[in-house]
């Protein structure tokens, strides 16, 4: 699962911080006893030569029994004590009533001839205490410095990547067909970044000169076919009038006339979207849907003989801001196909309100998926002598003033819902 | 009656004065403005049918020229840019029509009789052949002394067969002249059939009989 950059940043320094932070002051506890050793033996050794020291000087005539410091006693110690090694004991004081920990260690010497064996103490519990208060302290700076990391981490992630949200907002505003192209700025004081917006930049110039160049490249190319259809067209007028013109050569100039025109009329279609695409549209006034859609359906009852039955519920003066051809278009290629798809005595819905325009009618069952149906050139299996155009317009038109349209088939009807904003 | 035909491509140029030789028309062309220009400057025409785009000029400069020397050649634009922009400042630039690339050759001879009815014909707004009237400006239809009651496709479709009598008019040519735009995405052309079918019954009943033949699978004729 994909999380921001922030949160995945933090989660690592907090997952992994913490195990490190721990490693370390055991570590450090470990290095600070060992030298707390280290230093409690050297303190033994020291008072070990001192005390020592001093009973040679005063002849033997110091106390052999200090507690908590010393011991001195003739002969030497019981083979069992580990010489010059610091064991630990505890000493009880009767005044507290307490044995508390001390660190002793014990030395055969002579004087005199004598054997002796001394044994120095020092106390651990200031040590250990030393050790904790130390350990603590080392352990609550450790915890302010992980917080600080966060802290300063979230912080300085948020300054370095501020460029880049900065240019995440902009491309995501960015609009191949409303030709919006992102301004990325080149200089983020940041090397990577500025080689980001550059690359970026540079790709969306790529994409848009691309999407241009084909753009153009169906206007011009639908520009230059007029002319040779029109030849076409009329070389096949003059043709048909010709006197002594067979039954077979009419069918056959027949099927040529009606395949030059559907051609015409696909070039004419393709010209239309290339237009809007090049937003060769740009005035909209106030149009009034109502009297549009009911002088249509007018016309078309009129056309075909067969009109499924019809129920509408129109709302009177819908006023919509749109062009007018457009406008035009976009209802009547829905009821044209709402028509031509229907099934013998079929029926159509239509609802016109100010926010939305529906119209469904009764069908054969879709064989392709409904929004595949508004892509060009895209037909169901049963229809092949429409164009695959009308539901192609009936999208750009709504791509370009911002309405939402969608298709669903269910229990044999179909419906087309174009939404106003 | 005097045609000028303005257009670069000179296999449509040949079409359009071929069909209109046959109407009977005095039909001139040439293939480029400076040409046209020199045709307008030395002779008046009835109508001129006019490309906007031309090898050596704009068809609009023509128009203009046209304007300000106050010729009152009746003009039609054929233009390959189906732009309402072109439209509006073709007529707004006086031309009397505006048809787009590729446009069918009646469409084009019917609003050219439009034009010289509108433009030359006062008190010619009747259509007349045999004994079959069409009066255009009331819309009213008779067939010698009977009235034809005739919805206004029917009406439509029966003039247009009536500017092109004595051709076999195509049934796409029919659709588009009636339909308009809203052709698009045809594919049958079902509607023109059953218009034919109640125009011919209509008139059969006045007995204007057989005025409309079915050309095979091309189209229809109307024929005197």
């Amino acid at each position: 699962m994909s999380k921001p950059l922030l949160q995945k940043n933090t989660r690592i320094l907090l997952t992994w911080l913490p195990m490190v932070l721990l490693a370390c002051s055991l570590l450090f506890y470990m290095v600070l006893r060992m030298h707390a050793h280290h230093m409690q033996e050297k303190q033994l050794l020291l008072k070990q030569t001192n005390v020592w020291g001093a009973f040679i000087e005063r002849s033997g005539n110091i106390e052999k029994h200090i507690k908590g410091e010393y011991d001195i006693a003739q002969g030497y110690a019981d083979a069992s004590i580990e010489l010059g090694e610091p064991r630990d004991t505890l000493v009880f004081y009767e005044g507290s009533k307490q044995a508390l920990p001390f660190e002793i260690q014990t030395t055969n010497l002579q004087w005199n001839g004598k054997p002796y064996h001394i044994t120095t103490y020092t106390s651990s519990t200031e040590v250990s205490h030393l050790i904790v208060k130390v350990f603590l302290t080392e352990a609550v700076i450790l915890v302010l410095l992980l917080i600080a990391i966060v802290v300063l981490n979230r912080k300085s992630s948020r300054l370095l990547w501020k460029p880049f949200f900065g240019a995440m907002k902009e491309i995501k505003e960015y609009d191949i067909i409303r030709n919006k192209t992102p301004d990325l700025p080149v200089q983020t004081e940041t090397t990577e970044f500025d080689e980001l917006n550059t690359v970026i930049t540079d790709l969306i110039d790529n994409v848009n000169t691309a999407y241009y160049n084909q753009k153009q490249f169906v206007e011009n190319a639908s520009h230059e076919m007029q002319t040779p259809l029109a030849i076409i067209r009329s070389k096949l007028e003059l043709l048909i009038n010709q006197p002594n013109l067979t039954e077979k050569a009419a069918f056959l100039l027949g099927d040529i006339t009606e395949a030059n025109d559907r051609l015409s009329q696909m070039n004419r279609t393709l010209l239309l979207l290339a237009k809007i695409e090049n937003s060769q549209f740009p005035d909209t006034e106030e149009i009034n849907m109502s009297s549009i859609l009911r002088q249509l359906l007018h016309n078309f009852q009129q056309h075909y003989e067969n009109f499924p039955e019809l129920t509408i519920n129109i709302e009177n003066d819908v006023s919509v801001k749109s062009d007018r051809s457009l406008a035009e278009i976009l209802m009547s290629n829905l009821v044209n196909n709402s028509i031509l798809h229907n099934k013998t005595e079929g029926k159509i819905n239509i609802v016109l309100q100010p926010s939305f325009f529906l119209i469904e009618n009764t069908g054969l069952p879709l064989d392709v998926n409904p929004e595949e149906l508004f892509e060009r050139f895209k037909k169901g299996s049963h229809q092949t002598k429409t164009t695959g155009l009308g539901l192609a317009l009936v999208k750009q038109i709504c791509l370009l003033y911002k309405y939402n349209v969608n298709y669903e088939y269910q229990n044999g009807w179909h419906r087309v819902k174009v939404i106003f904003k | 009656m005097k045609l000028l035909v303005v257009e670069d491509e000179s296999s449509l140029r040949q079409s359009i004065q071929e069909y209109f030789t046959q109407e009977d028309f005095h039909c001139e062309g040439v293939g480029n403005y400076s040409e046209a220009i020199r045709k307008v400057e030395d002779f008046e025409y009835d109508c001129i049918i006019l490309d906007i785009n031309l090898p050596d000029g704009n068809g609009f400069r023509l128009l203009q020229y046209l304007r300000e020397c106050n010729k009152q050649d009746g003009v039609i634009i054929i233009s390959a840019r189906n732009s309402l922009d072109d439209k509006i400042t073709g007529l707004d630039l006086g031309a009397d029509d505006y048809i787009t690339k590729p446009f069918h050759l009646s469409e084009l001879n019917s609003r050219i009789k439009a034009l010289i009815r509108r433009k030359y014909g006062q008190g010619t707004n009747i259509l007349q052949s045999g004994n079959l009237q069409l009066d255009m400006l009331s819309r009213n239809v008779a067939c010698g002394q009977h009235k034809i009651a005739l919805t206004k496709n029917e009406f439509d479709l029966l003039a247009y067969l009536l500017n092109n009598k004595n051709r076999v008019v195509s049934r796409q040519a029919i659709a588009e002249h009636i339909y308009g735009d809203q052709s698009e995405n045809m594919p049958s052309f079902d509607f023109v059939y059953s218009q034919i079918k109640n125009l011919k019954r209509k008139l059969k009943e006045k007995g204007c009989d057989d005025l409309i033949q079915t050309v095979y699978g091309l189209g229809y004729k109307l024929s005197l």
